[in-house]
C-alpha cells in the first residue's frame, strides 16, 4: 500500500499533486468566504428531512429522493431511446436512399439547432394533444429526440472511422449490408465511441432537469420548490448537485470498466 | 509449361470500361476470358487498372460499360446475382483486412455460418482443416493483431477458402509483407494453383508469375498491352512497352 502511494507520487510529480490540493482547498475556502460575506447562515441540519425520514421505523423518501426516482425513470427510458434513435438516424444518413438521408438530415438540423427548452414546450403543447400522450411521455420523447440527434453524429463518426477494407472483406465473403453492420462494423465502431456516448448519457442526466418546465416533479423541480419555501438555496442546490455528480461518476465508472474489458487489440 | 487440363470459361469479361468519379479512367474496353483451373497473372505499372479489374470482377467496383459473367451469372445491378457471385469468388487483399475484433477461428467461421448456413461445429472443423493447410493451426484462438503480416495473410487466405469459392483473386497479396514473409504466402498460393484452383493474381512477384501462371496479362492505362503464356511472355515479349517494363523490374 505504502509503496504504491509512493509510486503514484513519483509518477505524478509531487509538485503537481500539491498544486492540485492547494487549488481545491483554495476553491472551497473562497466559496465559504463568499457565503460568509453575504451573511449566509448555513443550515445543513435542516436538509436530511428533505431527503428522507423515518416514520414508525419505516423509511419514507423525502421530496428530493422522490424527485430522484422520477429523474432516474426519465433518464433510463430516454437513454435507451436516445441510443436507438441515434443509431437509426446514423444508419439512415449513411444509407443509399435519398429519402432516408433527407429525413435524417432534416430531423438532425432541427433538433440540434433549436433550444431543448423550446422543443420540450413544443412537444408538450403541440404534439402531445395530437398524439394524446401524458406529460411524462412528452418530456421523455423531447429529451430522447434532442439527445438522439447528438448520439447519431457520434455513431456516424464511429462507423465512418472503421477501415474501408473491413466493408470490402465482408462484402467479398458474401455478407449482406445488415450482417455486415451487425457482425463487423458496429462491434468495432461501438468500442471506439463508448467514451463520447457516455458523455452523451451524462448530458442526458443533467438535461433531464429541464423537463421540470412542463411540471414534471423530478429532482430539480422539487429542489426548486423547497428552496423557494425555505430559503435554503445553497444547501438544497449543493445537495442535488452532489447527487447528479454521484450519478454521472457512477455511470462513467461502469462504462470505463466495460471499455477496458472489451478493448479491441489493434 | 505443364500438361494442365483446363475446363470451360468460368469468367467472361467483355469490353468493360470504368471511370472513377474523379474522372480517372481505370479500365478501357478490357476483355478477357478465364478458364477453370487457369492461373492468370496481371502485371503492369501502378495505376494501370489491375486492381480495379479484380475489384470489378466481384462487384466491389461497378463497371460503366461492357459485361462480366462469372460461372454463368451475369454481374449486374441485381443484388441477388452480386451476392451469388461474391460467394463463388474469394478475394485476398494487400492489407489482409482480417476482422480485428474476432479471433482467427471466428474470422474463418463467421461467413460460413452466416452465408453458407453451416452449424458452428461444421464451420469450426472446416476452419481448423484450412488453418492446418496454411500451416497456422496453433494460432486459431489468438487475435489478428498478435500475428505477423505473413501469418495474417495466410489466415486471410484460409478465410476466403472457407467459402469454397470457385475462383480466388489475389490483390497484391504479398506487397505489404516483410521480405522474409513473402515466401510463406507464395508457397500457399502455389499449392492452391497446383490443386487446380482458378486464380486471378495481381502481383509484382515475377518469380511467381513465371513459375505458376498459365497466362500473363500486361496492362497499362486500363488497357491490355500484351498477353501470353508465361514462357512466351517473359522470354519473347513483342511490344516495346512490355520489354521496357520487364527490363526495369527483372
Amino acid at each position: 500500500m505504502r509503496s504504491s502511494i509512493l509510486l503514484f507520487c513519483k509518477r505524478h510529480h509531487l509538485l503537481d499533486i500539491s498544486a492540485y490540493l492547494v487549488l481545491m482547498v483554495g476553491g472551497i475556502l473562497l466559496l465559504l468566504k463568499g457565503a460568509e460575506d453575504q451573511g449566509y447562515y448555513w443550515q445543513w441540519f435542516r436538509i436530511p428531512k428533505f431527503l428522507y425520514h423515518f416514520e414508525d421505523g419505516r423509511f419514507i423518501a423525502g421530496p428530493i429522493l422522490e424527485g430522484l426516482k422520477i429523474t432516474l425513470n426519465i433518464t433510463w427510458i430516454s437513454l435507451i431511446l436516445t441510443y436507438i434513435i441515434g443509431l437509426v438516424t446514423a444508419l439512415m444518413r449513411l444509407s443509399n436512399s435519398l429519402l432516408a438521408r433527407g429525413v435524417a438530415r432534416t430531423y438532425l438540423e432541427i433538433t440540434r439547432n433549436t433550444p431543448l427548452l423550446v422543443q420540450i414546450f413544443f412537444m408538450y403543447f403541440v404534439i402531445a394533444p395530437i398524439l394524446d400522450i401524458d406529460r411524462f411521455t412528452a418530456g421523455v420523447l423531447a429529451l430522447s429526440l434532442f439527445e438522439g440527434s447528438y448520439a447519431s453524429e457520434i455513431y456516424r463518426a464511429g462507423i465512418v472511422a472503421v477501415n474501408k477494407g473491413q466493408w470490402e472483406a465482408s462484402y467479398t465473403l458474401g455478407l449482406g449490408t445488415y450482417q455486415n453492420y451487425r457482425y463487423i462494423i458496429l462491434p468495432q465502431a461501438i468500442r471506439r465511441i463508448l467514451p463520447p456516448l457516455t458523455s452523451q448519457a451524462i448530458s442526458l442526466i443533467k438535461d433531464s432537469s429541464l423537463v421540470s418546465v412542463i411540471a414534471i416533479y423530478e429532482m430539480t423541480m422539487n429542489a426548486n420548490e423547497i428552496a423557494s419555501e425555505t430559503f435554503l438555496v445553497f444547501e438544497i442546490f449543493f445537495t442535488i448537485a452532489a447527487i447528479y455528480l454521484a450519478l454521472a461518476i457512477t455511470l462513467s465508472q461502469v462504462v470505463a470498466y466495460f471499455e477496458k474489458r472489451y478493448r479491441v487489440v489493434s | 509449361m505443364s500438361a494442365k487440363q483446363f475446363g470451360d470459361y468460368i469468367i467472361r469479361v467483355d469490353s468493360i470500361g470504368k471511370t472513377f468519379d474523379n474522372g480517372v479512367v481505370a479500365l478501357k474496353n478490357f476483355s478477357t476470358n478465364i478458364r477453370r483451373s487457369e492461373v492468370v497473372v496481371l502485371i503492369g505499372p501502378s495505376g494501370s487498372g489491375k486492381s480495379t479489374f479484380l475489384r470489378c470482377l466481384n462487384g466491389l467496383e461497378e463497371i460503366d460499360t461492357g459485361s462480366i459473367i462469372v460461372d454463368g451469372i451475369l454481374l449486374d445491378d441485381n443484388k441477388k446475382n452480386r451476392l451469388e457471385i461474391r460467394k463463388e469468388v474469394g478475394m485476398v487483399f494487400q492489407h489482409f483486412n482480417l476482422f480485428p475484433h474476432l479471433s482467427v477461428l471466428k474470422n474463418i467461421t463467421l461467413a460460413q455460418m452466416l452465408v453458407r448456413k453451416k452449424s458452428k461445429g461444421e464451420a469450426e472443423d472446416e476452419a481448423m482443416q484450412l488453418l492446418q493447410k496454411v500451416n497456422i493451426a496453433e494460432k486459431a484462438n489468438v487475435f489478428p493483431s498478435q500475428l505477423s503480416g505473413g501469418q495474417q495473410q495466410r489466415v486471410a487466405i484460409a478465410r476466403a477458402l472457407a467459402m469454397k469459392p470457385k475462383v480466388m483473386m489475389f490483390d497484391e497479396a504479398t506487397s505489404a509483407l516483410d521480405p522474409e514473409m513473402i515466401g510463406e504466402v507464395l508457397e500457399v498460393m502455389k499449392n492452391l494453383a497446383n490443386e487446380g484452383m482458378t486464380m486471378v493474381v495481381v502481383t509484382h512477384e515475377m518469380g511467381f508469375a513465371k513459375e505458376v501462371s498459365d497466362w500473363v496479362i500486361f496492362m497499362e492505362d486500363g488497357m491490355k498491352v500484351e498477353e501470353g503464356t508465361a514462357d512466351h511472355f517473359f522470354s519473347d515479349p513483342k511490344m516495346d512497352r512490355t520489354k521496357l517494363f520487364l527490363s526495369q523490374i527483372l
